[in-house]
């Protein structure tokens, strides 16, 4: 980690701190006591607990988005009429205020855990069906030409220009996906029904534990930027800006 | 000599009033407003005419309300949180009950019958740490059974929902809920037994500095609180004629309008509104119940650390 990396975060603790100590609020506990309480619910293992049962839905919404959200974006990208019938519900997910629909899944599917794997596919499936197509459409024409040129089959097209040329969007894709399932999963544990984080948020508020319940929060965004920097990374690697 | 007292209680008479005519008391309600919300309303709206105007706010959940009422953004907050009372840094006091807990553990008559069939089996209660697991395991001691585990479903007509639709098998819900759900799905729910608890549902905190500085505003909220309690107590239809007189609820749905005068005859007759407004006697219920619950765990904590009676006794020496 760079020199000015560490005083970023250095000053955005210091005042962290200052505002608590000051404090900002009751209900605003400084970083040290938020630190000392994240310590607290690793020991005692209530956080490692709430990541596996916050982690399950999270994962399987993903994956199910990654499979076939890409399907969909490849198919919407090379075929007009999937594109046609899929675009717009894709276009009016995008823009709906998720936290107002979530909620209503409940009355369909209950409280469970399909509930809120449908939550994650709700939130992360647009960002990835949409990514896979612009992906795919926005393919160089010239590469597309020069493979008619040289005589290629749609299905050499496909495999040896289309998907290459898109691979790197559709890996981005994958990763904003990855951060909108995070708040998905989250509005999820908080509107439905509290677990994993979920619940060490509602209840530590609840019984006006602060620490523990700021301690939850800031565990769960360290969780998801790690995860995304780490995703950005290999995507970095594996396909290098020009 | 006598004429200059005469003037001064005069003008410390009309400051005072005229100190009340202005007096806004933020209330933070950690619900939307409900039929069960109605004797509250009547009473702010009697307070209104006495000078003391309650402006009623409804938050996503009693969490978000009591962080209003410890923040200072409310003054007077709504609902049981002992566990916060105990463990935040600003002094907060409840001062007034306003109905004790009245729920109603049921069950799909297809899966249970009774408390012994719930051995080994999935309940669902509001959540963490409050009355409503606090009565199930209680129920649990009692019977000599052990639950496979507590879900958390915040809302109890959420969970009258997920009994009808099935997702849910045994819950705990309030009076308007057990209702509803009877009466959509008749024969299909047994409300099994329950003993007496007597703690409190809801009850009203404040900051203990906002209650010692607006004491005269805070006694008068709480007089007409006690007073609708106590018509209640003696009949429940003029409290439901009060309503239509006051034109309160007005965007009430026809169906909800036919659960008020039940819910309140109801609780009237399992007296949980209480006369007196609570006082002494239900912080001590409330300490013995909430300490079974986990919420409270101070050992030997003492009412002066969780209530303000001040304001009540002051509400009460008027009402008598």
């Amino acid at each position: 980690m760079r020199g000015w990396q560490l005083a970023s975060f250095a000053l955005f603790f210091g005042l962290w701190e200052l505002a608590g100590r000051w404090p900002l609020s009751a209900a605003f506990p400084p970083a040290s006591q938020t630190g000392v309480a994240l310590w607290q619910m690793i020991q005692d293992g209530s956080l490692p607990r709430a990541y596996l049962i916050t982690l399950q839905p999270l994962l399987i919404g993903v994956a199910l988005c990654a499979v076939a959200g890409i399907t969909f974006g490849v198919g919407m990208g090379l075929s007009r009429a999937v594109e046609w019938l899929s675009l717009p519900v894709f276009i009016i997910l995008q823009a709906a205020p998720m936290a107002a629909i979530i909620p209503l899944l409940t009355y369909m599917y209950g409280i469970g855990l399909t509930s809120k794997v449908l939550a994650v596919i709700m939130l992360s499936a647009p960002v990835i069906v949409m990514n896979s197509y612009k992906g795919i459409r926005n393919t160089n024409p010239s590469l597309l030409q020069m493979c008619r040129s040289f005589q290629g089959s749609r299905t050499q097209e496909i495999v040896k220009i289309v998907l290459p040329h898109a691979a790197a969007l559709i890996f981005t894709g994958l990763r904003l996906g990855l951060a909108m399932g995070f708040i998905g999963i989250v509005i999820a544990e908080l509107l439905i029904t509290p677990t994993g984080i979920g619940d060490l948020i509602t209840y530590n508020s609840s019984v006006a534990d602060y620490p523990k319940m700021f301690a939850a929060i800031g565990s769960i965004v360290a969780v998801a930027a790690v995860s995304l920097h780490l995703l950005q990374r290999l995507e970095l690697r594996l396909f290098p800006r020009d | 000599m006598q004429l200059r007292h005469i003037a001064i209680a005069l003008a410390l008479a009309v400051s005072s009033s005229a100190a009340l005519a202005q007096t806004k008391i933020k209330y933070a309600l950690g619900d939307i407003i409900g039929i069960d919300d109605l004797p509250l309303l009547i009473a702010a709206e009697r307070a209104k005419k006495r000078g003391v105007e309650v402006e009623i706010t409804s938050f996503k959940s009693e969490e978000i309300a009591t962080q209003a009422v410890i923040n200072g953004q409310a003054d007077v907050g709504q609902g049981t949180p002992y566990a916060a009372i105990e463990k935040v840094t600003v002094p907060v006091r409840f001062f007034v009950q306003l109905w004790s807990l009245q729920f109603f553990p049921v069950v799909a008559n297809e899966h249970y019958k009774s408390w012994k069939d719930l051995d080994g089996q999935e309940i669902a209660v509001q959540g963490r740490g409050t009355g409503t697991e606090a009565i199930m395991v209680l129920m649990a001691k009692t019977h000599g059974i052990k639950y496979k585990s507590i879900s958390y479903v915040p809302g109890s007509n959420v969970r009258a929902l997920a009994l009808i639709k099935g997702n849910i098998r045994a819950s705990i819900l309030d009076a308007t809920n057990k209702n509803f759900l009877l009466r959509e799905a008749p024969g299909k729910f047994t409300v099994l037994p329950l003993g007496q608890v007597k703690a409190s549902d809801e009850a009203l905190f404040a900051r203990l500095e906002y209650l010692q500085k607006n004491q005269a505003a805070v006694a008068v909220f709480v007089e007409e609180l006690v007073r609708v309690n106590r018509e209640i107590n003696k009949d429940p239809n003029a409290v439901v004629a009060e309503r239509k007189k006051l034109g309160l609820l007005k965007d009430l749905p026809a169906k909800l309008e036919g659960e008020i005068l039940p819910y309140l005859r109801d609780g009237a007759a399992d007296g949980i509104f209480p006369n007196d407004g609570g006082g002494e006697t239900a912080a001590r219920n409330d300490l013995e119940f909430y300490a079974l619950s986990g919420a409270v765990k101070k050992e030997n904590p003492k009412v002066e650390d969780y209530w303000h009676l001040a304001p009540l006794k002051a509400a009460l020496s008027r009402l008598k």
